[in-house]
């Protein structure tokens, strides 16, 4: 039997063609009769109207084919997202979810917006075209913030945004579903969080502000549309939604799904900025407008800034309440949220703030409210971790300190009151099936040298002053129940005994194509050369809902394995038929199947496949031979579980008082992985998303000026820790809770890797000086100021 | 539009070109000549995804930006991509370390990250992590936090040293 591959550090099956820059990703596109599309977008202002559009000059542009505007487009409005797919209907309304963005539009709600569309022969005839068009704007009052937002929908009890949403709250948690507006439990007896402060030996409240982050994938979102002869509608794009993408598609322009086709190339990364559609309605209203001519049209990287989503900002409230002995008792929150200037994911990524909230600890009770008010400013859309990286950098802090002011360990009372098996997950109704959380603490402790740095750096003066910190996470394995985990493949047997697996397999770097064929090659116990897996067109894959939640491999992999297993079993069958054996003693090793104990009477899974494709007549006996039928496996399969991995993470840092520079030395990462199929992937995600997660909690923040304009749209003034500033990090795959559900045992990886250096900085941080900076990033103008105000520890 | 003639050699191939003057290495290389393994980043310089090598003589090479380097400033010079990296289907020493540690993740920063890593161990056959880490400096990648990258390309130098004993 071919050697098993999972777990082995194999090189990754799309490297090759990555490493010699072969690879196509959308912007790499070039089609015969293309032109080019510009989006014009407005620059000037955050706010505005636009009273006239003039594209007289632009028009004379030498190479300039044809501009759009609103009226030249659907009027129909849209949202982003592809959550009303993700979700029943009666939940959208629950929630409140409404389409307010037009492809092209006559108010500005934030600095970026679409107002109308070039398209000519040359990119560069398209640029100075677009530079040419005059519009000219009434500005409005821009507001940057909640209370802004929310004093002037007060005021005039109306709305600045949509009037589907008066006083301008985009979205809080409504009443109806959630008791009080909190997502949580009561006690035993009934009693609210609220209610049981009053039996609390010991109470902290506190407000963390959490940033405006930048997903700054590498690739520019960049499309190609084309809108061809047989009135097909064809899109070439690196969302991480492919099939969802398709459906929104579908409904905006009203065409049958069978009339759009949409080509998933290679993701330059994603990170939940690709979640939903960005440019593919602008690309999608300029091919149709030149039908016949292919448009390729490709983002600048400063527009990526200001019309691409962005993580929720906001402020975080907390008061936990528990025993003397640390008992927790009680949990309040609540997640104020900058919208942004459209309702895009609503209660999204606030509401799983408080979800993963609820996941963490053993509290006799919890709520947590959300809102979320619209401002005008880019908006928020999904960011790797969705929610859980703002409440982490909240919680976690809260319990540090409330272990050091009641004289606890901090790792043992995490292991003592973490969520294990049997308890309800992030979601209700959902309970833990596997839990290495302990392990993790332990190895990680270990690996660190936990205690024998919280001893040596106990008592530190002078100007450097040195810190160690922990944070604990669980996450999230696809989003099921509350979002559809359906994934489709298509496991087809070629002739020659190889296999092409059929399915949309959103791979965004993340290692998914390898993993999804490694696990088909271990279902076979084929080589896994002899596995392709097809992916990425609409026109042959079925339904995959696409890259979000930690869910690729957890969610799509039972599909990859159910349809192996069919085409296994096929095999078998049809050896069983032809050996007269009974299909349970047969075994089948390196493609020949035999009876078990009895390798003489044996048969060539290679003969069986071929002789049911090419099921010739014998001559001498006038029947055929073989078998006939192409085999073909196939499944549709529902994820019914979810299952969250755990992390543990400490990090190691030195403050500098005199400038309020921190720097990271130091980090440790033990994840909960159940089981790592490819273990250099796992790491990978865990290394990046470390970088992400530094990023967050020290440096990552849009700046904007007092009109609303983005002030750092490039990667100079929007720092993101390079090479030589990232820390050494060891990342621990612990492997002694491999999951029961999980396929193989796996739990997931992609989006766990930011909380733990998130939580474990900003705890090192205060460890080192002895003042929480509860605003990430923690900047070293933050840091000097909390110096200043709070005085260092003595 | 002012354009200007220039011989440009890219990857041991000459090209007679006619650039127009204001027109940037990296659009004559994506659209004019469809080498699309030289990527568009951020069009001015910060992220590095544009690198290609310019030979500067005597087999030495260093590492430039294509988005802010002028095509029409290149007559006569020869310039290596990731695509020309690899020689009759072999990877180059750093292009095989980059597979074989998956420091590969969307890959879209991978064809300059290779061949900066190329530069460096060129001027440098035996650089420390921390020689490595400044050297990758410009080179931004979201994706992997650098770890398995700098891996890369000590696993690259231990290789290529060995070759050469």
């Amino acid at each position: 039997m071919a050697e098993s591959v999972i777990g082995k550090r194999i090189p990754k099956v799309d490297s090759r063609e990555k490493v010699t820059g072969q690879a196509v990703y959308a912007g790499d596109m070039r089609m015969p009769g293309m032109y080019y599309g510009k989006v014009v977008r407005c620059w000037e202002h955050a706010h505005a109207k636009v009273k006239k559009l003039d594209f007289s000059a632009a028009l004379k542009v030498p190479g300039v084919v044809k501009i759009i505007g609103p009226d030249d487009v659907t009027k129909k409005p849209y949202n982003t997202t592809v959550m009303k797919l993700l979700v029943p209907e009666i939940f959208g309304e629950v929630f409140g979810e409404i389409a307010d963005l037009n492809i092209f539009n006559r108010v500005v709600k934030h600095q970026g917006d679409a107002i109308c569309g070039v398209i000519a022969r040359t990119e560069e005839a398209a640029e100075r075209a677009a530079a040419k068009i005059k519009v000219t704007y009434e500005p409005l009052p821009v507001y940057m913030t909640v209370e802004a937002s929310k004093a002037e929908g007060k005021k005039k009890n109306g709305y600045l945004f949509t009037p589907l949403k008066p006083g301008n709250l985009a979205f809080d948690l409504p009443e109806s579903f959630f008791p009080g507006k909190r997502y949580g439990w009561n006690d035993k007896d009934g009693k609210t969080a609220e209610q049981l402060f009053s039996k609390c030996d010991y109470i902290i409240e506190d407000t963390f502000y959490v940033p405006k982050q930048k997903q700054c994938q590498m690739e520019n979102h960049s499309y190609v549309a084309h809108y061809d002869e047989r009135n097909r509608l064809n899109i070439w794009t690196s969302t991480q939604m492919p099939k969802p993408v398709q459906v929104l598609i579908a409904e905006l322009f009203e065409l049958p799904l069978t009339r759009v086709r949409l080509t998933q190339t290679t993701v330059g990364g994603g990170f939940g900025v690709r979640l939903g559609m960005i440019g593919e309605p602008h690309a999608c209203a300029m091919a149709m407008a030149v039908p016949g001519h292919p448009v390729r049209m490709e983002f600048l990287r400063e527009e990526d800034w200001v019309a691409s989503e962005t993580r929720y900002p906001g402020h975080i409230w907390l008061k936990m309440g528990f025993k003397k002995d640390g008992t927790p008792v009680a949990v309040d929150a609540m997640y104020s949220a900058r919208k942004g200037g459209y309702y895009t994911h609503g209660s999204g990524p606030p509401f799983c703030a408080a979800a993963f909230l609820h996941g963490m600890y053993k509290w006799q009770a919890l709520g947590m409210q959300t809102e979320g008010y619209f401002t005008n400013e880019v908006p928020t859309g999904a960011y790797r971790g969705y929610g859980n990286p703002q409440i982490t950098f909240a919680a976690e802090q809260m319990i540090t300190k409330m272990c050091n002011e009641l004289g606890l360990d901090e790792i043992e009372w995490r292991k003592k009151w973490h969520k294990s098996i049997g308890d309800e997950t992030w979601l209700k109704g959902v309970t833990f099936a596997s839990d290495g959380l302990n392990d993790c603490l332990d190895v990680a402790a270990k690996e660190f040298g936990w205690y024998e740095k919280k001893k040596k750096y106990a008592k530190q003066t002078g100007v450097k002053r040195r810190g160690i910190g922990l944070a604990v996470m669980q996450h999230t394995s696809g989003a099921f129940p509350m979002l559809l985990e359906h994934s489709v493949c298509t496991a087809k047997l070629n002739e020659d005994c190889t296999v092409e697996l059929i399915q949309q397999i959103s791979d965004l770097g993340t290692g998914g194509h390898t993993v999804i064929t490694q696990m088909a090659a271990e279902t076979l116990g084929f080589p896994m050369e002899d596995i392709h897996l097809k992916s990425g067109d609409s026109d042959m894959c079925g339904f995959d809902i696409g890259a979000h939640a930690s869910r690729t491999i957890y969610c799509a992999g039972p599909a990859t394995i159910e349809a192996c297993e069919s085409v296994k079993k096929q095999l078998l069958e049809r050896a069983a038929q032809l050996l007269e054996a009974n299909v349970a003693d047969l075994e089948m090793k390196d493609k020949i199947i035999s009876v078990k104990g009895n390798p003489q009477k044996s048969i060539s899974a290679v003969k069986i496949a071929k002789e049911g494709v090419y099921n010739y007549i014998d001559a001498a006996t006038g029947k055929t031979i073989g078998i006939p039928g192409q085999i073909q496996g196939y499944s549709s399969f529902f994820a019914k579980h979810c299952s969250p991995p755990y992390g543990a993470c400490m990090s190691e840092v030195e403050v500098d008082i005199e400038t309020g520079e921190v720097k990271v030395l130091n980090l440790v990462n033990g994840h909960d992985i159940g089981k790592a199929i490819h273990p250099p992937s796992v790491e990978g995600q865990l290394e990046g998303g470390a970088q992400q997660g530094l990023g967050f909690v020290l440096t990552e923040e849009y700046a904007y000026d007092s009109k609303g304009r983005v002030l750092n749209n490039d990667f100079t003034d929007y720092k993101m820790l390079g090479p030589s500033d990232m820390p050494k990090a060891k990342i621990i795959l612990v492997e002694t809770a491999p999951d029961p559900i999980g396929p193989m045992g796996v739990k997931s990886c992609g989006e766990s890797a930011l909380m733990g250096p998130i939580g474990s900085v900003a705890n090192a941080v205060y460890d080192a000086i002895g003042i929480q900076i509860k605003e990430a990033p923690i900047t070293p103008e933050k840091v000097l100021k909390a110096i200043k105000e709070q005085g260092l520890r003595k | 539009m002012k354009k200007r003639a220039i011989t440009l050699t890219i990857n041991g191939e000459e090209y007679s070109l006619n650039v127009p003057v204001h027109h940037t290495l990296l659009q004559v290389l994506r659209d004019h000549l469809n080498l699309t393994d030289v990527k568009y980043g951020c069009g001015r310089g910060e992220c590095g995804a544009c690198t290609v090598l310019l030979d500067v003589g005597k087999g030495k090479r260093k590492p430039i930006l294509a988005c802010i380097a002028l095509a029409a400033t290149m007559d006569g010079k020869s310039i290596t991509t990731a695509a020309g990296l690899s020689k009759d289907g072999t990877l180059h020493p750093v292009q095989k370390a980059f597979v074989d540690e998956s420091a590969i993740q969307c890959g879209f920063c991978t064809p300059g990250m290779v061949l900066k890593s190329v530069s460096i161990l060129e001027k440098n056959s035996k650089p420390t992590e921390e020689e490595i880490r400044f050297g990758l400096e410009g080179n931004i990648c979201r994706c992997t936090g650098y770890a398995k990258i700098v891996t890369a390309v000590q696993a690259a130098s231990k290789k290529m040293a060995a070759g050469k004993r």
